[in-house]
């Protein structure tokens, strides 16, 4: 369901029906016809932004047909603009508010589009089955094949079990985050530290073997 | 039935060495994204080191970064491949 109905027209005298919010915190607050017509512009924005996700997306969702891409396209609108509008009060003028506004609706939709995609596909989460290296052509450079090699023995040795399935699950079997968070119950927030943390004891693991130099003291410090 | 992992690549073994300190949250990256976008846009020389390095680390804040710079550009009438081009590096 949209959130704006056929009702929410600026009035004509006002002549706002093709002006943008000079602002928008104020206009999206206050009752009235202002609001309206703010939330009536807000609405076609986040949907604007969400058919751009979906069309970015498209190759992820082969077989979907144009209305339910429409559908989800919505969806994602109707729900980035309750997240706006719940947000509004965190908006601090850092961007423009439009700018600020388009994240919600590109954030929105890309997870839908996401969890649709993966919607019947299984999520393998054991941490028991070997890693295999990828078959290699005459051209594969023997340094990246031996750091591979030695990155599949780090991940045996270095990790807990809980950080080698996520990890394996994010960075090899290529799970989006947003479908693994789903289906674990957690957030993206709490699995991208698992990989930060996991990725630094693979590093330091590497190090320690020889197969990644230690980092410059400066490296990263700009 | 356990099925198999995908093979291990050579471009999976460097996103799994990646060194992704200075550590920022995806909700920290969200914040900072649209302000982000903006300077690169202004300024494709613009620099955050730990926003690029975030996006390095994390395929889907990437993406929508990426998608994000792109439809404000369209917006504003903007060539996004010099700011794309920013995004798209590498933690020094």
């Amino acid at each position: 369901m949209s959130l704006v109905g056929a009702n929410d027209r600026v009035p004509p005298e006002l002549g706002l029906a093709d002006a943008e919010p000079e602002n928008w915190v104020e206009a999206l607050s206050i009752p009235g016809p202002l609001q309206d017509h703010a939330m009536g512009w807000l609405h076609q924005m986040m949907l604007r932004a969400s058919r751009h996700q979906v069309r970015r997306m498209r190759p992820a969702l082969a077989g979907v047909g144009d209305e339910r891409l429409e559908e989800i396209a919505n969806q994602a609108a109707d729900e980035a603009m309750m997240a706006v509008l719940t947000k509004l009060h965190t908006f601090e003028g850092r961007s423009r508010f439009t700018t600020w506004a388009y994240k919600f609706a590109i954030l929105q939709c890309a997870t839908e589009v996401r969890r649709y995609a993966w919607l019947t596909r299984e999520v393998e989460l054991d941490d028991l089955t070997p890693l295999r290296e990828r078959d290699r052509s005459p051209a594969s450079y023997a340094e990246a094949a031996d750091l591979a090699s030695a990155v599949r023995g780090a991940i045996e040795v270095a990790l807990t079990p809980h950080q080698r399935r996520i990890t394996i699950a994010l960075l090899i079997d290529e799970v989006p985050i947003d479908v693994l968070a789903q289906r674990l119950g957690t957030n993206r927030n709490a699995l991208y530290k698992t990989v930060h943390d996991a990725r630094s004891r693979l590093r330091a693991h590497l190090i320690v073997s020889g197969h990644l130099a230690t980092p410059h003291p400066q490296a990263g410090t700009s | 039935m356990i099925q198999a992992h995908k093979p291990l690549s050579e471009h999976a073994a460097q996103r799994l060495t990646l060194d992704t300190e200075p550590y920022l949250s995806c909700d920290e990256c969200f914040d900072l994204v649209d302000s982000y976008v903006e300077a690169l846009l202004a300024d494709p020389d613009h620099d955050q080191l730990a926003m690029r390095t975030h996006l390095a680390g994390c395929a889907a804040c990437a993406e929508e970064a990426r998608s994000l710079l792109c439809y404000v550009a369209e917006q504003d009438g903007l060539n996004p491949e010099p700011a794309l081009q920013r995004l798209e590096n590498d933690p020094a």
